[in-house]
């Protein structure tokens, strides 16, 4: 009996001391033993980039949650009967509220995208590796900062400047406060300055990170944004003359060609490749809700007003069927299809039908022609349209017509313009250039009509002067509502 | 950990061999004796009962006739010692030959023991409040066993999340404690501590929808008695996991006695119990029209084409998902018995329910053998083994790029519009002609091909095993060793074929999935009982237990099959998408311990304490204590007390304690880095970036519960009445608490912020008839608890958690304020439609809604700003009823039994999100019949507004409802073969019975059950209805043989 006493007293006694109470995970990485190696300020790198491309469980950034806001929420885009979202159908109606979640999705992507930012800014210095490139990992971090905060300054107005990875849980020491549109433009151009010191080009495997040419480029177009005029002409010209290799492709559609990825006319894109996101998708969700098969059934995403925006091409302008499709090649039956309204063909992938959501278009975020644009609008608005200003929209418009883009022709170029004539010039240009780039809503903010050129649409015209801005996202406001006053009309 | 594992079983091992010969004896015939065994009252014999000689081991068993017969070396007068379940023990000295002797059946007695954390104890010596399920709860036709406590033990909700069949369900014990943490309570089944988390039946298999119920794995037919312990003192044993309540399952166990074989079967069939009043083809066509007319578009139908519509060309889709008259089955067979040394229970069980929504299914096979012997006079040990397989079909999620609106395929059903056929006329499923929806690769969504073509299989292996030895080291004390086994094995199997919504987009689309959890239990204790006297009596308890669990969670998928042949099989025949695999592992050291002292057996008290060390916690704050004390006074044994009329026991209970809640998930306290893809010059690269925010003071919620409680019999037990009124407060809760989104983090866990419960239950059951022939028993259970948010932290008094929905995040319909209940409901209140432009002018509209129009909805300007905005809303109920009860009875008449019972809640609410959803007018989807009352100039509604293209989903009043319910839960008429007739079958006993479930539902309700809730066990936001899988009316009928 003495035995089986003993054996109990010792089995119960092995348990007691095996085992240990902290256990390590093995299946994630914790920030404790993370930034260590210049390995490590690589992936953090990787993962700032992917704040513009990727968000688990919703819409990309800039793979289609931002074209809500600046697109969908202008005149030329809205929702198809394919939208079944109702906040998305308030968003083309512009009769969206501060509960809107498309508005606030924009809001957290940008916000964690400008953390993630943060991290690597904060951690970068303490890895090991080459000086050089841990600089060139924090400028890149800090064009990625600049961008987000660019996108933020002009969608709400003042935001909250945050510039560094939070150090402690307590509410108190994560709110924020709106800053001054001066002093989020003021962060916004000492990031991109910074970012000017980045390299001019790549080796080929690292095509797509962000150059100094991109950041200059932004940088413009932040002046162009202020009306500061002669900085937005000085960096423009910074861009085009830079030695940076820049041009317009010869065809318009090769923007949007996969081929053609990265190429001399892209100054910036947004990258999308086939399972980037994983489980089969890209991130862009651009082709699966323009494109519904070869059926009468209206897209998610469709031309508001096919006489305001598809009529107004001229037959020969070859930027009318890169941007929209009146009829496609059916593969399977082998004939053309036509449908009922021209639907978005930019990200539209003809050889990948079949997946929508695994399409690997770019989305290009800054492209030369916007420069050119610039400039000559800039220069425009200094006074008068000059011969460089001429020239340069006479190159988007040769380039467009299928023409030389180096040799005028009378047949398209544009000439004898008052400074009013020049800029509505420049203003019908982009319409017509930049469909589904995510630019229509923040040059009609820019050139202050949007209410007028929004009210041509009929199914639009709740448009009104609060649609200068977006609301702040109610869910925010209702944690912070002392540092977030709501922007006027919501 | 695994090598100690190894040296423990070869220990465990050894011990089982070592100890001493038992002894046989053989008696000398002298003496015989015939006698019969009957019921003290109904004086029918009794089968199987044993009937041993006392002082002696010569024991023997009653015959199909209740006889039995002696030839024994003892001279007469002996004494009998007689022993049946149900029954008392009985002594009588027998003095004559032939003898009959009756035996009383055994009640709610003070004497009886029940099972309390770590052992048993007199109901009389007991000071906490601990419950037991009625026996008529358990014979319930049921998938599982958490559905057995629904309606039975004041003070515990079982609210089922839907009516698919293996669905989950959550079990409140007394309130939710917790906000954000896990609220079930403790499972201990046959000594194994289970909780019960239905991430454990998920391998995370995209698109698979609602999890399958953990317990079911677990047979409800194996399960001998089902004990509650619901305050502190009796769950303190039970520390860090014992805050949300611990409910004791013990299965069948052999008994000493005749060997039993029987067989229990039942077949029914279900009908869904109510549907919805979705639009037809007709109705459907001119609010489409209204729709187009108030975005300034052509009419769509004709009105010769709503004519027509009238008599041709509508469909029902609701009518297309449901199954009419959906089997169910039961089969089980148990070998049961034992001697003077030994005793097992054997049984194989199998069950099978198809469910109302086609496709789906769900099927358990399950074994069970428990066996025990007494190797020795001081050693005895045992063994309970459970295995289970069931295989489960779900409806699961809708995938497509709007299944934000569309939570699964039944919900997409209403929304299909009526004018869309089904089926082709050739009979296959209509893919193409639909103008309304978004084809994909040319396919339009149907949800009924969906359904019948998606596999979404979930299959479940459980085995839980545990051994024990118990060691009487002298007299007083005992010590048990006892170590368990709990494998857990989830395999998922989905597959999308390319015509269905999920997979058209990817031309298919499979994946499989497997979590593996598994966990080893150790537990030692030793017990020490004795008395000083005849006044003082003493026990105490002491232990050391430890707990490991790890997991295992690889999954993987594919797309782009060249064709739908081979399917989650053959994932290498399609271009693979990035796998996925996950492991955890955590551990739980506990010491425990627990005194009992009663003076004369009137006045007991109770100490006991655990000190539980969890890996699961910030390396700040890795151990946590629990203590509680119970006292309990046994008034009626008071001299003073003898002579009140009609009281035949009285006992006053006190108790508090502290318990606590470790169910958060594990390595939370960790800063995490989350993986994320981009690519460089058309190559994908890592990138990794911090998702979750470290905090190393993560800790164990704790709750302080005080309890007082009264338990009176009246008129010889007659009434017997339980009373309990008790508080409880949580504080350090671990809550997810919204930070700014300019942090770059949507949440943090912290331990802030606390949580009121305050309740009151009344148990009675009653003895209302008892005549020779006829029987009625009642039991009557009413229980209500107010449970209140009094504390955030972090200076927050509200905040609004986020819905995991496409449409409902954005609205923010629940909210967590203090003051207020959790799950409560936050909206505007409205206040009828705008009439005139006049009105449109001059009254408050919601400012963002620019374009107002007559005929749109008024919302009711709370804060009198003249607009109505964000601040406007307000608090429009809670989702947690004001009171519960049942009422059952059992009603028995010569050879038949009836058994009803009601189950009712009232005063909780439901946010109706479906309807809400149904109710907003588009081009493309079906609506609510209601929307025929819709404002027009010539129907002037004040309820209904009108016809729109974009209204946005707004929380009004109009969509939390009234979840108030009364049911007839269950009837069962049952009819045993008279004695003389199962004799000649040669069987024990035969019954018949067939029974009804949820036949008659009183509610006001729309939707289809007020038992609800779309996110399962989530305590954030219960009682949210977005098209859960209906409930149904069941009919079975059934058979009970004994050989």
């Amino acid at each position: 009996m003495k035995k089986i006493f003993i054996t109990f007293i010792l089995s119960a006694g092995l348990f007691v001391s095996c085992t240990d109470l902290e256990v390590a995970p093995t299946s994630f990485v914790t920030e404790d033993n993370y930034f260590k190696t210049q390995d490590d300020a690589v992936a953090s790198v990787n993962a700032v980039y992917a704040s513009l491309s990727l968000d688990p469980g919703e819409q990309s950034l800039f793979g289609r949650n931002l074209y809500f806001l600046t697109d969908m929420g202008s005149d030329y885009a809205a929702a198809g009967v394919s939208a079944t979202n109702p906040q998305v159908r308030a968003m083309s109606s512009l009769t969206h509220d501060a509960t809107n979640d498309r508005v606030q999705v924009a809001w957290r992507q940008i916000y964690a995208g400008i953390n993630r930012a943060n991290v690597s800014i904060d951690n970068i210095p303490k890895v090991t590796g080459t000086e050089a490139v841990k600089t060139r990992l924090i400028n890149e971090a800090k064009f990625i900062r600049g961008l987000l905060y660019f996108q933020a300054v002009r969608i709400w107005g003042g935001v909250p400047i945050v510039l560094h990875e939070p150090t402690s849980i307590e509410l108190e020491n994560l709110k924020t406060k709106r800053a001054s549109v001066e002093e989020v433009y003021t962060q916004i151009i000492s990031d991109l300055k910074d970012a000017e010191s980045l390299p001019a080009t790549y080796p080929a495997t690292d095509a797509g990170r962000a150059t100094s040419g991109a950041a200059k480029a932004i940088l413009a177009k932040v002046y162009l944004t202020r009306k500061d005029w002669p900085n937005a002409i000085a960096k423009s010209r910074e861009v085009i003359n830079g030695g940076y290799g820049y041009a317009l492709f010869e065809s318009f559609g090769d923007i949007f060609n996969k081929a053609k990825k990265n190429g001399k006319e892209h100054i910036f894109s947004v990258q999308f490749e086939k399972n980037q996101a994983g489980n089969g998708s890209s991130g862009s969700t651009f082709q699966s809700t323009a494109f519904t098969g070869f059926t009468a059934t209206e897209p998610a995403d469709i031309i508001s007003d096919v006489a305001l925006f598809y009529d107004i091409y001229a037959p020969e302008d070859t930027r009318r069927d890169v941007s929209y499709a009146k009829q496609l090649l059916n593969p399977a039956t082998g004939t053309l299809y036509t449908f009922p309204k021209p639907i978005f063909k930019k990200y539209l992938d003809l050889t990948n039908l079949a997946t929508p959501g695994n399409v690997a278009i770019n989305f290009p975020l800054i492209r030369y022609a916007d420069i050119l644009l610039s400039l000559a609008e800039a220069i425009n608005e200094q006074g008068a349209p000059t011969p460089e200003a001429y020239e340069l929209i006479n190159q988007v418009r040769r380039r467009a017509y299928g023409k030389d883009i180096n040799t005028p022709d009378p047949t398209v170029d544009l000439v004898g313009l008052t400074q009013t004539s020049f800029r509505a010039a420049i203003q019908e240009e982009r319409k017509k250039e930049f469909v589904q780039e995510g630019q229509r809503w923040f040059d009609l903010v820019r050139w202050g009509t949007l209410v007028t050129e929004v009210k041509k649409v009929t199914a639009k015209n709740s448009v009104s002067e609060r649609n200068n801005l977006y609301p702040i996202p109610q869910s925010e406001r209702s944690i912070n509502p002392d540092g977030l006053p709501q922007n006027p009309g919501y | 950990m695994k090598k100690n594992l190894k040296i423990y079983s070869i220990l465990f091992l050894l011990l089982l061999t070592a100890g001493v010969n038992a002894q046989n004896t053989t008696p000398l015939i002298q003496s015989k004796l015939d006698g019969t065994i009957v019921d003290d009252v109904t004086n029918q014999p009794i089968i199987g009962a044993s009937v041993v000689i006392k002082g002696t081991t010569h024991g023997v068993q009653t015959d199909a006739e209740g006889k039995f017969y002696f030839q024994t070396g003892q001279k007469l007068p002996y004494t009998l010692i007689i022993s049946y379940i149900g029954y008392k023990k009985t002594e009588v000295i027998v003095d004559k030959n032939p003898v009959t002797i009756g035996i009383k059946e055994e009640r709610q007695e003070l004497d009886e023991l029940v099972v309390v954390g770590y052992g048993s104890q007199k109901r009389k010596d007991i000071t906490g409040s601990v419950a037991s399920v009625p026996k008529a709860n358990l014979s319930q036709v049921t998938s599982s066993a958490d559905n057995l406590l629904r309606g039975a033990i004041p003070g515990v909700v079982v609210t089922q999340s839907s009516g698919r069949p293996g669905a989950s369900s959550s079990v409140r014990i007394r309130g939710g404690n917790s906000i954000t943490a896990g609220n079930e309570p403790l499972y201990v089944l046959d000594g194994i501590l289970i909780y019960n988390d239905n991430n454990n039946s998920t391998a995370g298999v995209a698109n698979a929808g609602a999890t399958v119920n953990v317990l079911s794995t677990i047979n409800p037919s194996d399960i001998e008695s089902i004990e509650v312990l619901k305050d502190a003192s009796a769950t303190a044993i039970y520390g860090s996991r014992g805050a949300n309540g611990v409910v004791i399952i013990t299965t069948k166990k052999g008994t000493k006695g005749q060997d039993n074989i029987s067989y229990q079967g039942y077949f029914g069939f279900q009908n869904v119990s109510k549907k919805l009043h979705v639009m037809n083809a007709s109705q459907w066509a001119s609010l489409r029209n209204d729709v187009q007319a108030s975005i300034g578009q052509a009419p769509s139908f004709s009105a010769d084409q709503i004519e027509a519509f009238k008599t041709s060309g509508s469909y029902d889709w609701q009518d297309a998902i449901f199954r009419t008259a959906a089997p169910v089955q039961n089969h089980q067979l148990s070998f049961s018995g034992g001697d003077e040394k030994s005793r097992y229970a054997v049984s194989a069980g199998y069950f099978q329910q198809e469910g109302i929504v086609i496709a789906s299914d769900f099927k358990r096979i399950s074994l069970r053998a428990n066996y025990e012997r007494n190797y020795s006079q001081n050693f005895k040990f045992g063994v309970n083994t459970n295995y289970s397989n069931s295989v489960s079909n779900g409806i699961g999620t809708n995938g497509g790029s709007s299944a934000g609106r569309q939570p699964n395929p039944l919900v997409v059903a209403l929304y299909q519009p009526p004018v869309v056929p089904i089926r082709n006329p050739d009979g296959s499923y209509n893919l193409t002609n639909n103008p309304y929806a978004t084809a994909i690769n040319g396919i339009v969504p149907n949800p009924i091909n969906d359904l019948e073509n998606t596999t979404n299989e979930t299959k479940i292996n459980r085995i839980l095993a545990s051994l024990f030895g118990e060691y009487k080291i002298t007299k007083k004390l005992t010590a048990k060793v006892a170590v368990s086994g709990d494998i857990l094995d989830t395999k998922q199997n989905y597959y999308a074929p390319s015509t269905t919504t999920t997979g058209a987009g990817t031309k298919g689309l499979g994946s499989v999935g497997d979590r593996l959890v598994s966990s080893v239990l150790n537990e030692n204790t030793l017990n020490y009982n004795t008395n000083f006297g005849e006044n003082h009596k003493f026990s105490a308890l002491a232990g050391y237990t430890l707990q490991y669990t790890e997991g295992e969670v690889v999954n993987a998928g594919a797309n782009t099959f060249v064709n739908d042949a081979n399917t989650y099989n053959a994932l290498q025949d399609g271009v693979p998408v990035k796998p996925y695999t996950d492991a955890f592992e955590s551990v739980l050291k506990s010491w425990l311990a627990r005194v009992n002292y009663s003076y004369k057996g009137k006045y007991n008290f109770t100490l006991s304490g655990r000190a539980d060390g969890s890996s699961r916690f910030g390396s700040e704050s890795l151990w946590g204590y629990f203590p509680s004390a119970g006292f309990s006074w046994n008034i009626t044994d008071e001299e003073f007390a003898n002579n009140i009329k009609g009281v035949t026991e009285a006992k006053l209970r006190v108790t508090a304690g502290t318990t606590g809640n470790q169910e958060i998930g594990n390595y939370l306290s960790l800063a995490q880095m989350g993986s994320v893809n981009y690519a460089f010059g058309g190559t994908l690269y890592t990138g990794l970036a911090p998702t979750r925010l470290a905090n190393p003071d993560l800790k164990w919620e704790k709750t302080n519960q005080y309890n007082i409680g009264l338990d009176l019999s009246l008129l010889d037990r007659k009434i017997n009445f339980v009373f309990d009124v008790y508080y409880k407060k949580t504080n350090d809760l671990l809550i997810s608490v919204p930070i700014p989104l300019t942090s770059g983090y949507a949440s943090v866990l912290q331990n802030i912020g606390g949580v009121e419960n305050k309740g009151l239950e009344i148990g009675l059951i009653t003895e209302n008839i008892k005549t020779d022939n006829f029987s009625w028993n009642s039991n009557f259970v009413f229980s209500t608890n107010k449970n209140k948010v009094v504390a955030i932290g972090n200076g927050v008094d509200q905040f609004f958690p986020v819905v995991p929905n496409g449409s409902l995040l954005q609205q923010q319909p629940v909210t967590v304020k203090v003051g207020l209940p959790l799950g409560t409901f936050w909206g505007y209140k409205t206040n009828g439609i705008f009439q005139t432009q006049e009105e449109v002018n001059t009254q408050p509209k919601i400012n963002s809604l620019a374009n107002t129009k007559v005929g749109d909805r008024k919302y009711i300007d709370a804060n009198g700003d003249g607009v109505i905005t964000a601040l406007d809303k307000g608090n429009l109920g809670t989702s947690q009823p004001k009171f519960v009860g049942s009422f059952s009875n059992t009603i028995s008449y010569q050879d038949f039994d009836l058994n009803f019972s009601f189950q009712g809640a009232y005063g909780g609410k439901i946010f109706n999100a479906l309807n809400q959803q149904l109710e907003i007018s588009t081009l493309g989807t079906n609506a609510n019949v209601t929307l025929e009352d819709r404002w027009t100039p010539t129907n002037p509604s004040n309820e209904i507004p009108r016809a729109t293209s974009s209204p946005l989903g707004i929380v009004s009043e109009r969509y939390v409802e009234d979840a108030s319910f009364l049911r007839l839960k269950l009837i069962t008429l049952g009819y045993t073969l008279p004695k003389s007739i199962s004799t000649r079958l040669k069987a024990k006993s035969i019954k018949f019975y067939v029974s009804a479930e949820n036949l008659i539902t009183w509610t006001k309700y729309t939707g289809y059950d007020p038992e609800v809730s779309s996110y399962e066990q989530n305590n954030l936001y219960p009682g949210i209805d977005f098209g859960s899988y209906p409930n149904s009316k069941t009919f079975i009928s059934g058979l009970n043989i004994t050989f």
